[in-house]
């Protein structure tokens, strides 16, 4: 009895801040009054109004759909490799492969700062890319390493039987097999590249504040309830691409 | 990954009929991109943290160990305790918070178990900053919680709740509890519940067979979430920097303004590898927690 209202008290706990979120950003005041009684949408008007912003938002969108595509690319290749071949080496490669979740966001946007200041790509792009592959890599890797082990071999041996090339049965027989966990591998990528923050806060330049990084430097110069519709956009994007993810299974390797 | 040698029985054995280089072809371009934009950064701001900072900028010419030394200044040192203390105050109340959570939640029905653990992972499918924003609306000087201890009388003045410790421990308690919850759940929803009927059958009351049956056989998937959890409240970075500020700054929010605000890149990377190198031995430790664990599982299963 006790435990069971200690867990809806935690539960409530972990979405209240969300829930206000939600709550504050159809209200017209700027802070917080009880009673809430009033509804509006002032705050989702300036948020559209604040140029700021929607460009974030479209650099988001594009640095996590370039990202999520080039991972996918690669993870899905280096997935057919680790599975379908045997030769020496290939723990350790499986290891560095994954190791990126290892190191700190701290310690790779620190090295990420000074790296790409070096080779002049500070403020472009394409430094944000480089960093973003690395980062969602793993977990598109293995994503896609899960599903791809469940692909029956014996298939690709029958395409190859009937005379189909290696690469024609790589694209015709295997990538369709296991094309639900290219797709939650690409929507997990995705979903980790846009949410990042702290990597992106060290090496980013001016010119290029993702959408995250956008709301941090906002609420670090003043609170008001733009950023509660913003974060509730946000919230609600996220919650569709979960739902996505969870009705293809793409949450279950992950969750473990 | 794990398993990886446990390739299926016909893959391909590389020599006969294909190519030597052919795997190579797979694994290649994905091995370039790492070594490329993840490990070279590492080791060139590991190389940046041996060389001494001067007025004209990294001096490449000469080698120190100056910036490692400078981090056992009383400065640096203060900061490193605190970040510490909070870390580890947010990892006794997570362990606190979460073992209740997990022994209620592992005897419901497996729907009503999966829609608890998704609400328990909200925090971390939601964004950092987001969820910070959420934070300050409930804690700040005009947020809920004053807003409501003043209007019923309780207190004249708003609580500091925020921009301080108070609010790095509240932030990231929320932030990284589901780090310490799931495995606890999963280590007690694969308990033989033959363990406890048998203690209950020899006599024990509740609270023994938790402390002598339960809470033993729980302690490695305790201890290894434990140990992540701290790691990742070690490193954290938007959390203190949006709840706790200047005020209470923690390492990575003085790396930040080491690398951004002085510039001083040699000394910022010292702080990087020092914290990669602090944070890959707590995940080798967890990891060391996790399979005690599982090899007394199995010992067990031998004997019984």
């Amino acid at each position: 009895m006790i435990l069971r209202v200690f867990n809806w008290a935690m539960a409530a706990l972990m979405l209240a801040p969300l829930v206000l979120i939600v709550w504050m950003s159809f209200t017209p005041a700027a802070f917080f009054r009880l009673p809430l009684t009033e509804f509006s949408l002032r705050w989702y008007r300036e948020a559209f109004n604040y140029p700021g912003f929607f460009n974030s938002f479209l650099l988001s969108l594009r640095l996590a759909g370039v990202s999520a595509t080039i991972a996918t690319i690669l993870a899905f290749l280096a997935a057919y490799g680790l599975v379908r071949f045997r030769f020496p080496g290939k723990g350790a490669l499986e290891g560095f492969f994954m190791s990126p979740l290892l190191v700190p966001g701290v310690v790779y946007g620190i090295a990420m700062l000074q790296f790409v200041n070096s080779l002049g790509l500070y403020n472009t792009f394409w430094a944000l890319v480089m960093a973003h592959i690395a980062i969602v890599v793993p977990y598109a890797l293995r994503t896609i390493h899960a599903q791809l082990r469940a692909v029956p071999e014996d298939l690709e041996w029958a395409a190859r039987t009937l005379g189909a090339t290696r690469t024609r049965t790589l694209l015709k027989v295997t990538l369709p097999l296991c094309a639900r966990g290219v797709l939650s591998g690409f929507l997990l990528a995705f979903l980790i590249s846009f949410a990042e923050v702290t990597v992106v806060i060290f090496m980013t330049g001016p010119a290029y504040q993702t959408l995250p990084i956008r709301i941090y430097n906002y609420l670090t110069d003043q609170i008001d309830p733009t950023v509660a519709a913003i974060s509730a956009m946000l919230i609600g994007l996220s919650l569709v691409l979960i739902l996505i993810l969870d009705r293809i299974g793409g949450l279950r390797p992950t969750a473990k | 990954m794990s398993g990886a040698d446990a390739a299926p029985a016909g893959s391909v054995p590389v020599g006969r009929g294909t190519a030597r280089w052919l795997p190579s072809i797979f694994v290649l371009p994905l091995c370039i991109a790492l070594a490329l934009a993840f490990l070279w950064p590492l080791i060139d701001g590991t190389i940046n943290s041996f060389h001494p900072f001067t007025r004209a900028g990294i001096d490449r010419e000469s080698w120190t160990l100056a910036n490692y030394a400078k981090l056992w200044d009383s400065f640096y040192a203060g900061i490193l305790m605190r970040t510490i203390r909070v870390s580890l105050i947010v990892t006794l109340l997570t362990a606190a918070l979460a073992y209740p959570v997990a022994l209620y939640i592992v005897r419901l029905s497996p729907r009503v178990q999966a829609i608890y653990l998704l609400i328990y992972m909200t925090p971390w499918l939601v964004n950092v900053v987001v969820k910070a924003f959420g934070w300050t609306l409930l804690l700040g000087n005009r947020g809920v919680i004053n807003n409501v201890l003043q209007g019923l009388g309780i207190t004249d003045s708003p609580l500091r709740l925020m921009l301080n410790e108070t609010g790095i421990v509240i932030g990231l308690t929320h932030g990284h509890f589901i780090f310490v919850l799931l495995p606890l759940w999963a280590a007690l929803g694969g308990l033989d519940p033959n363990l406890r009927w048998a203690a209950a059958n020899l006599g024990a009351r509740a609270w023994d067979i938790f402390r002598r049956v339960t809470l033993p056989l729980t302690l490695p998937a305790l201890v290894a979430g434990l140990i992540i959890n701290f790691t990742m409240n070690m490193t954290a970075f938007a959390t203190p920097a949006l709840l706790g500020g200047a005020r209470a700054r923690v390492v990575s929010f003085l790396a930040y303004e080491t690398n951004l605000v002085d510039l001083n890149w040699p000394l910022g990377s010292a702080m990087a590898v020092a914290m990669l190198a602090i944070s890959l031995l707590l995940v080798w430790l967890s990891q060391r927690a996790a399979a005690s664990g599982s090899r007394r599982v199995m010992f067990e299963g031998a004997a019984r």
